[in-house]
């Protein structure tokens, strides 16, 4: 106990930044709990929801350097498998008439209920990825992307499972602002620590060069495969809560608009650190829901001569591109957020480290 | 079949030696070296670690049976720290994390990088960088270390220094050496005995006098590049 105390120490000691990244978001949260309206409060809990994707996408991306377009395809697994855990007997009933007989009674608490579809999900992932985590490049990208193309399949054809192509509904809003911010907050100190973990040095070693992780012992296919499988999870945990959020979804919800919104803030922000995930996904949403109201407004009081449709999507596709024109490695690049400049000591430093002759 | 870019080359390694590999440009050093760390799958033939066959196994199975290496175009891990860059080959060796910190801090001390610990290894001077990347291939603890063109691009202050360095590591730390490097005033300061390749093959091996007089060696230097050793 005393020895795990200790380790807290050192960690918070050792990773002030940390603190800087959450007490923000923290304060955001409550404050907003305490005083922001309904609209802000969903705004709240869908950006947290965002946050937990996001991240679970800097984990395996941000660590290994392989980008993925198939988190968003586990976080609909997440999402179906807590939807089917949580529904009472007479909702599923209604809502999918040709599910699997044994599944029908069951009916789980909330929170288990999504833990399990985010271990589910992990599952998935420990058995479908580890052929292409020895891939790289365009290649790994590709198939990450037909990986995505298959779970959207499946999930719009599993009748017994996900209602198929069709909304899946009446599920219970259990996911409020609370939950969704106390478990951001719980992930970004999970994505912190698998960075700043002996994998993650490993992971980020090989993503700077292969061959000399290879060649210093990194196991770089085994660990890639490990970082997917944590990233699966908080992926499709993020889907169970998003589940409970909206109450009401299809397949649909879980494929490229998705997928790009989260790769966006990802690379906007910086994959290669959790403040740049973070970050991201602030600067992301913020800009999402201004543009978004800025598009209603003009539909609304008719100032063009025409609708304005998906002006939101095609700006965030140009800062998307400009990010990457301009600054590739994302707002935060290599080191954390307030991690000091990193420059060299003073000369006679060297002597005073050196080991004595 | 393609070329065959190493034929019938056989070298053995001693702990506490150090072995010169030398031969004109294309004449298969670092292919060599590429197939004994693991990074080349021969089609014929196997390195031996102790024993223990680690050729046509991935690349990291020849680092844990004791083998590390250098490359000719330095490979750093370019966003991580000088002291992570040491710190992570000790960790992918099985050295727990503290430890790791510790042998970090140790090797940088000893290569003259104490001051550069905290920059990122992207940002080190380029006569540091081979320093670095030498630091990094001790930290795994090799029992053999494969150094490809060590001295490549420092001026000669820093080729001396490193030179100095190296040549203390066997009996510091029981490591044989294979170093390939094109500095023929290096390598006969270096090493008491010397393998050389030309063509895939080798053509000779012995003493750096033996090495020297020998008409084969003397013929495959003038005849590709028309400079002598």
């Amino acid at each position: 106990m005393g020895s795990l105390l200790t380790g807290v120490a050192i960690l918070i000691r050792g990773h002030r930044q940390l603190l800087i990244l959450i007490v923000p978001i923290a304060i955001f949260a409550v404050v907003t709990q305490l005083v922001g309206g309904t609209l802000l409060g969903r705004i709240a809990i869908a950006f947290f929801i965002n946050l937990m994707v996001v991240l679970s996408l800097q984990i395996f991306t941000g660590n290994s350097g392989l980008l993925s377009f198939a988190h968003v395809g586990f976080m609909g697994i997440g999402a179906y498998v807590s939807a089917v855990l949580t529904m009472t007997p007479e909702a599923k009933a209604f809502a999918i008439p040709d599910l699997y007989p044994a599944l029908v009674p069951v009916t789980l608490p909330f929170i288990p209920a999504v833990l399990i579809g985010g271990l589910v999900a992990a599952v998935v992932a420990a058995v479908v990825t580890f052929p292409i985590m020895r891939l790289r490049e365009a290649a790994s990208v590709i198939s990450t992307f037909a990986l995505l193309v298959i779970i959207q399949v499946i999930l719009a054809h599993w009748h017994e499972l996900t209602n198929g192509p069709r909304s899946l509904f009446g599920l219970q809003p259990y996911t409020d602002l609370p939950t969704a911010a106390l478990w951001g907050v719980i992930f970004i100190v999970v994505a912190w620590v698998f960075r700043h973990s002996s994998i993650g040095l490993r992971l980020r070693a090989s993503q700077d060069s292969e061959p000399a992780a290879l060649t210093i012992g990194v196991n770089v296919v085994r660990l890639r495969w490990i970082a997917f499988i944590v990233s699966a999870f908080i992926a499709g945990f993020a889907g169970g809560l998003w589940a409970h959020f909206v109450t009401t979804f299809s397949p649909r919800a879980f494929y490229l608009i998705e997928t790009f919104v989260a790769v966006t803030m990802l690379i906007v922000g910086g994959p290669r650190t959790v403040s740049g995930a973070v970050i991201g996904t602030v600067i992301v949403t913020a800009a999402f829901q201004g543009l978004r109201t800025i598009e209603n407004q003009i539909n609304l009081e008719r100032l063009l001569p025409f609708q304005v449709v998906g002006v939101t999507e095609i700006l965030l596709a140009v800062v998307l591109i400009v990010v990457l024109t301009v600054r590739p490695g994302g707002l935060i690049e290599e080191r954390e957020i307030f991690s000091g400049p990193g420059g060299p000591l003073g000369p006679d430093a060297d002597s005073a480290a050196k080991a004595p002759p | 079949m393609g070329l065959r870019a190493l034929d019938n080359v056989s070298l053995e390694l001693a702990q506490g030696e150090i072995l010169g590999l030398i031969g004109p440009n294309g004449s298969g050093k670092t292919t060599l070296i590429n197939v004994i760390s693991g990074l080349l799958a021969p089609t014929a033939g196997r390195a031996r670690v102790d024993g223990t066959v680690v050729t046509g196994k991935p690349a990291h199975v020849s680092a844990r049976a004791g083998i590390a290496r250098t490359f000719q175009s330095v490979r750093l891990f370019k966003a991580l720290t000088a002291r992570e860059n040491v710190e992570v080959a000790a960790l992918a060796a099985g050295v727990r994390r503290v430890e790791a910190k510790r042998r970090a801090d140790e090797l940088l001390g000893e290569f003259g990088l104490a001051r550069w610990h905290n920059v990122l290894a992207g940002a080190l001077p380029y006569g540091l960088e081979r320093s670095l990347e030498m630091a990094r291939a001790i930290a795994t603890g090799a029992t053999f270390l494969l150094l490809d063109e060590p001295a490549a691009g420092l001026d000669e202050s820093e080729g001396d220094a490193l030179l100095a360095l190296l040549a203390g590591i066997p009996a510091t730390r029981g490591c044989g050496i294979l170093v390939i490097d094109h500095d023929m005033r290096l390598i006969m300061r270096l090493c008491r005995r010397l393998h050389v390749l030309a063509h895939g093959q080798t053509i000779s091996e012995g003493t750096a006098d033996e090495v020297r007089r020998d008409p084969r060696v003397i013929e495959a230097y003038l005849g590709s590049a028309g400079a002598a050793a």
